[in-house]
């Protein structure tokens, strides 16, 4: 028995450590946001609001944050509507050349962000929609897209097969059945869908940085700070978005979690 | 044709290089409880789904009440069905479920109400009105279906094989509630079951399919006492099929040689049949007499038990006579006390001449 | 499946298939496209002019420091991928084996909480924790010993790969692992299989093409990376990404940066082709 417990033992404290790699470099940034140190080290310096008030004060930070907002919410609703009509596409036909229509909905993360960013403003600037307000959106939206479109699929696969038929049956028409069936049981996964394309494209910084131009978001403004020497403005600035993304993630999961209890399917 | 409600004229329906239905005709009466029975794979389903719409036939007919449906849209025929899964919407409540077509065809919330109480009434579910689908027993969800599919007051009814989630029980509960209101509301039901026992317990008339074609239809007894061929005759189970040839012909009268013996039969009358050829018997296993001594009967044949098999209070004895040829033999429970019954014991099975069955070619 | 019909294309249909088509099309295939002619186009006076020229290749290709970059990135992504994948693989199979249901739905919220915070956060974090008068460093001072240059090696671009990596890969192997049937487990230590062996027998076998699609998108993540090698690594030798980088911020070079990303994207594909095959192969 004793060795049975050695090796549980031995895995719990394994996970813990990959769990606290994993952690410490979001915690470091908490706690070194409110620590006066420019050169954080142990033991820690005095608490300070120094940081915070810094970037209130910066006006750059609050343009970022105004283009970063503005884009996050226009990519979280063109993502999930293309998302949307994709996983339908997917849940309801069948058709030629169905796997390469997926592919084009869902490979865009497997490319590098550096490799996304220069194919998306050697082609935008081409097209001349380069360093534009809307650049962002339309290159974060390719990126978002596959998030969407898988969210909303996995729900849909909770449907139970016949529902759309069981709707015409008794006298919807498709479009009627579309909002009166599928995008109903679809909600809580087009809404999380929401929340989570937000907070990616409220990250992404690589495509950002070639595609922006003067309208700056708030990753690209922390990619030029860290460019520069050591600022614990980053940090404060991270905490910020870290709290946002996280108030998203957690809306979207509770509402995934949702499925689990009222509106699974029968079958 | 005044009272047919529905005809299929040559329908085919192919998917792809798969025969789904071929070359189905059929007339299905007003206020007629009509079965179509097969095993899985038949078309039965596909046959159902294409008088919803849900399915076009790849070419042939299908008139609902004189007109064609052909190009109908599924939304615009009032075909109710309902559906193996049941398929009830599982972020709406009981009620909403209900007035769902109602809604489709543009009755107000008021009314829409009133009508669906009534038939949560009628099925006794009224004090799960506001219930979520998730907190309903499998018989509340099947009388839900059945309320949501029947509030638009149609002409008739399709069913995909409802029963086939319910326990025994249940299932015998929902057959007279079906027959109860098929017979109340004097609509057309047309029911699809791979289940014997239920097509037989409900319908006026049953249609058996295999691969994609009608194999017979009948009332349920026609079919029964006089399976139109082996597939039938096997597929309806507990039936003795003994092959063999005609040895003598006497008026009425044949004599059939079998490896196990020969046996008489009354001969169909629109068979002409010749001394010599070959056919099978049917002989159902509950019109079968099982004695220890030899009886003076018709047909007599000595057997030896290999197994039997209980089911409530009837017990089927499995036998096998000389030749190999395999017997099955129902009787009641109370009847099998009489016997002395062991493996291997000899037993006598005997039945009536009237009872054995011809099998057309 | 039933509801699958797959008749003539209805206007109702299409609206439903069209965005991706399009979006995707213009905004994700015809960028890639467009980088891939745009290898072949000059630069004059430096100002780009449409062609179709192979001088950007073979400019590139002959260059000494193209293929250094080539070969220190693909290293460096190997090894991250064996690393990554070894550290996580004793986690995953905790979770998978050693914890309850309930342990493990909550491990993976956690694990999935990275995707959603800033890599560039992070990675300014680590340079602080790493740096030579950093956290670590001063811990270790406390114990008596000599402060150890991380930042600006190749152990700091290897920390910067694994935070970019582990989680995914946890989350990926972990999955993998609690799908495999626990009745052969048993089976095999009923045969009488030791632990051990039935990890390398019987586990790593049946979670085979989980374990690879992590190893696959770690690598994928490692290779393109820049932060980690730029702001943990040094620069020194830059990778390809950063290659990319600097070939096209300076100077209007986009065409040789396209030739990089050209043939970053082609070992990518091999690299991937080649998992994938050895996923599904079948033993013999």
């Amino acid at each position: 028995m004793t060795a049975t417990r050695t090796t549980s033992l031995f895995f719990k404290s394994y996970i813990c450590l990959v769990f606290v790699f994993v952690v410490a470099p979001i915690l470091a940034s908490f706690i070194f946001s409110f620590n006066s140190d420019r050169f954080p080290t142990i033991p820690l310096g005095n608490f300070t609001l120094h940081w915070y008030k810094t970037i209130y004060h910066d006006k750059d930070v609050w343009d970022a944050l105004w283009i970063s907002v503005t884009s996050a919410i226009s990519v979280s609703i063109i993502a999930t509507f293309i998302g949307f009509c994709t996983a339908y596409t997917d849940y309801r036909y069948n058709f030629f050349g169905k796997s390469a229509y997926l592919a084009l909905a869902l490979l865009p993360p497997t490319i590098p962000l550096v490799i996304m960013g220069l194919a998306m403003l050697a082609w935008l600037s081409h097209i001349g929609m380069s360093g534009r307000w809307y650049s962002i959106i339309i290159a974060h939206v390719v990126l978002c897209t596959p998030f969407a479109m898988a969210i909303i699929r996995i729900r849909l696969a909770q449907l139970n097969s016949s529902a759309e038929a069981a709707a015409w049956n008794l006298g919807a028409s498709e479009w009627r059945t579309m909002g009166e069936i599928i995008i109903p049981f679809s909600l809580p996964a087009i809404i999380s869908s929401l929340c989570l394309t937000a907070a990616v494209s409220f990250d992404e910084f690589a495509v950002s940085w070639f595609v922006s131009g003067l309208n700056k978001t708030i990753p690209v403004i922390i990619l030029e700070v860290l460019q520069g020497q050591v600022d614990p403005q980053i940090n404060a600035i991270g905490t910020f978005v870290f709290l946002t993304s996280m108030t998203l993630v957690v809306i979207a999961q509770i509402l995934l979690m949702t499925r689990h209890g009222k509106g699974l399917s029968h079958e | 044709m005044n009272d047919s409600l529905v005809v299929f004229k040559n329908v085919v329906k192919l998917f792809g290089e798969f025969v789904a239905v071929k070359e189905f005709s059929l007339e299905i009466k007003k206020g007629e409880f009509l079965a179509i029975m097969g095993p899985s794979g038949c078309g039965k389903t596909t046959t159902l789904r294409m008088l919803a719409g849900l399915d076009q036939p790849t070419s042939g007919e299908i008139c609902l009440n004189g007109k064609l449906m052909n190009d109908v849209k599924p939304s615009e025929r009032d075909t109710p069905m309902v559906w193996q899964t049941l398929a009830l919407f599982p972020f709406l409540n009981v009620i909403k479920n209900v007035e769902f077509g109602l809604k489709m065809r543009g009755f107000s919330a008021d009314e829409r109400r009133i009508k669906a109480m009534t038939w949560l009434k009628r099925l006794e579910i009224e004090e799960f009105a506001s219930r979520d689908i998730s907190q309903l027993s499998g018989g509340q969800r099947q009388r839900v279906a059945l309320a949501r599919a029947l509030v638009t007051e149609p002409k008739i009814l399709l069913l995909d094989e409802p029963l086939s989630a319910l326990d025994a029980h249940l299932v015998i509960r929902m057959q007279s509630v079906l027959t109860r209101l098929q017979r109340e509301l004097d609509i057309t039901f047309v029911y699809v079951t791979h289940s014997q026992s239920e097509a037989f317990a409900m319908a006026d008339r049953v249609v058996i399919m295999a691969k994609g074609e009608i194999e017979q239809i009948g009332t349920p007894r026609e079919i029964y006492r006089a399976p139109a061929n082996r597939f039938i005759a096997e597929f309806i189970g507990r039936n003795n099929i003994i092959s063999g040839s005609i040895l003598d012909k006497k008026e009425n009268l044949i004599t059939l040689q079998s490896k196990a013996g020969p046996f008489s039969v009354s001969s169909p009358e629109k068979l002409s049949l010749e001394v010599g050829e070959k056919l099978n018997l049917v002989v159902s296993a509950d019109v079968i007499t099982v004695s220890e001594k030899k009886p003076e009967a018709d047909n007599v044949i000595e057997c030896s038990l290999i197994g039997e098999e209980f089911i409530g209070s009837i017990v089927t004895l499995f036998l096998e006579a000389k030749g190999g040829i395999e017997f099955k033999a129902q009787i009641q429970q109370r009847e099998i006390q009489n016997l002395d019954i062991r493996s291997g014991s000899q037993l006598f099975l005997s039945w009536p001449t009237a009872s054995g069955h011809i099998l057309p070619k | 499946m039933a509801s699958k019909t797959s008749k003539g294309l209805t206007w109702y249909a299409a609206t439903w298939r069209l965005p991706n088509l399009v979006w995707q099309f213009l905004f994700f295939v015809v960028p890639l496209a467009f980088l891939f002619y745009l290898s072949f186009w000059l630069v004059r006076n430096y100002r780009m002019v449409p062609g179709f020229d192979s001088v950007n290749w073979v400019k590139m290709l002959s260059k000494d420091y193209f293929w250094d970059a080539y070969y220190f990135t693909f290293c460096m992504a190997l090894v991250a991928t064996v690393i990554t994948s070894c550290i996580a693989f004793p986690c995953s199979y905790g979770l998978a084996f050693k914890t309850s249901n309930a342990t493990r739905r909550w491990a993976i919220f956690f694990l999935i909480i990275p995707f959603f915070t800033s890599y560039l956060v992070r990675i300014y974090s680590w340079q602080v924790i790493l740096a030579e008068n950093g956290v670590i460093n001063a811990a270790l001072g406390y114990l008596g010993l000599n402060p150890f240059i991380m930042l600006n090696t190749v152990v700091g671009t290897l920390v910067g790969y694994l935070t970019l990596a582990l989680p995914l890969v946890v989350i990926l192997q972990t999955l993998s692992l609690s799908n495999i049937d626990r009745s052969l487990i048993g089976a095999a230590e009923n045969l009488g299989c030791g632990r051990l062996r039935v990890v390398f027998t019987v586990i790593i076998p049946l979670a085979k093409i989980g374990l690879i699609v992590g190893a696959v998108f770690c690598f994928i993540l490692s290779f393109g990376d820049f932060v980690s090698p730029y702001y943990l690594g040094g620069s020194k030798p830059p990778t390809l990404s950063i290659l990319i980088i600097d070939t096209t911020k300076s100077g209007q070079q986009w065409p040789r940066a396209a030739v990089v990303a050209v043939s970053m994207i082609l070992t990518l594909l091999v690299v991937a082709f080649a998992a994938v095959t050895a996923a599904y192969r079948k033993r013999t």
